[in-house]
């Protein structure tokens, strides 16, 4: 497994923690439970899986090539999903004259960064799995 | 940088033949010398990924032959009878 797939994995393990945490919380805690959403910032722990080992290659050009196109998927999937919300969700919910609550709001950043980590680690394990079967 | 693009199936590579050709090259030893992963070395191998041109000139030059030697185009038979 590269560096970039074990990645990937530990963004989706920690997004997964993360939704638990507020999912179980929300009964006890209620809007307080968005506090779990700081579990996010375990995700900044991300780049020690690319330390550079002598010896070892820890990322190569076609790491770097599924890299980036993982992050193009996601930022289209998340661009998509935000205009959705803003522009119909929004408003329907809310009504053209309404006004989101503040908790909402704060939500969706959260949401948003999710929703990009999620999609990138996806698409990641995605292109690698298409790819050859372990050879000789 | 390489592609995964459809232009893929259309280029065949000697990568393997030539391994064992050369004392039964790993898919680790190559990929050490050429400063990639071995699961990159596995994706060229199976024709699911296209190297860029210094890793193409890298590979050949490992194996001690001409770029054309590990990557061969495989041109369809209707641009061939034009």
């Amino acid at each position: 497994m590269t560096a970039l797939q074990k990645n990937a994995w530990y963004n989706l393990g920690v997004i997964a923690l993360t939704l638990c945490t507020i999912g179980v919380l929300i009964p006890v805690a209620g809007k307080g439970a968005l506090g779990g959403f700081g579990f996010l910032g375990v995700l900044g722990l991300g780049p020690l899986f690319f330390r550079k080992r002598s010896g070892q290659v820890v990322l190569d050009e076609r790491d770097r090539s599924i890299a980036n196109l993982s992050w193009n998927f996601a930022f289209a999937i998340f661009w998509v999903v935000a205009v959705m919300f803003a522009a119909l969700v929004s408003a329907s919910v809310y009504g053209s004259d309404g006004a989101v609550p503040v908790w909402i709001v704060q939500s969706s950043v959260f949401v948003g960064m999710i929703v990009i980590y999620a999609m990138s680690s996806i698409a990641i394990l995605v292109q690698y799995g298409r790819g050859a079967a372990d050879g000789q | 940088m390489g592609s995964n693009g459809k232009s893929e199936s259309s280029i065949k590579n000697r990568i393997r033949r030539l391994r064992f050709d050369h004392d039964e090259m790993t898919q680790q030893q190559l990929a050490d010398r050429v400063g990639v992963s071995r699961q990159t070395i596995i994706a060229l191998e199976a024709g699911k990924y296209l190297p860029s041109l210094p890793l193409a000139f890298r590979l050949a030059a490992t194996f001690g032959v001409r770029i054309e030697d590990v990557f061969q185009m495989q041109v369809p038979e209707s641009e061939t009878s034009a």
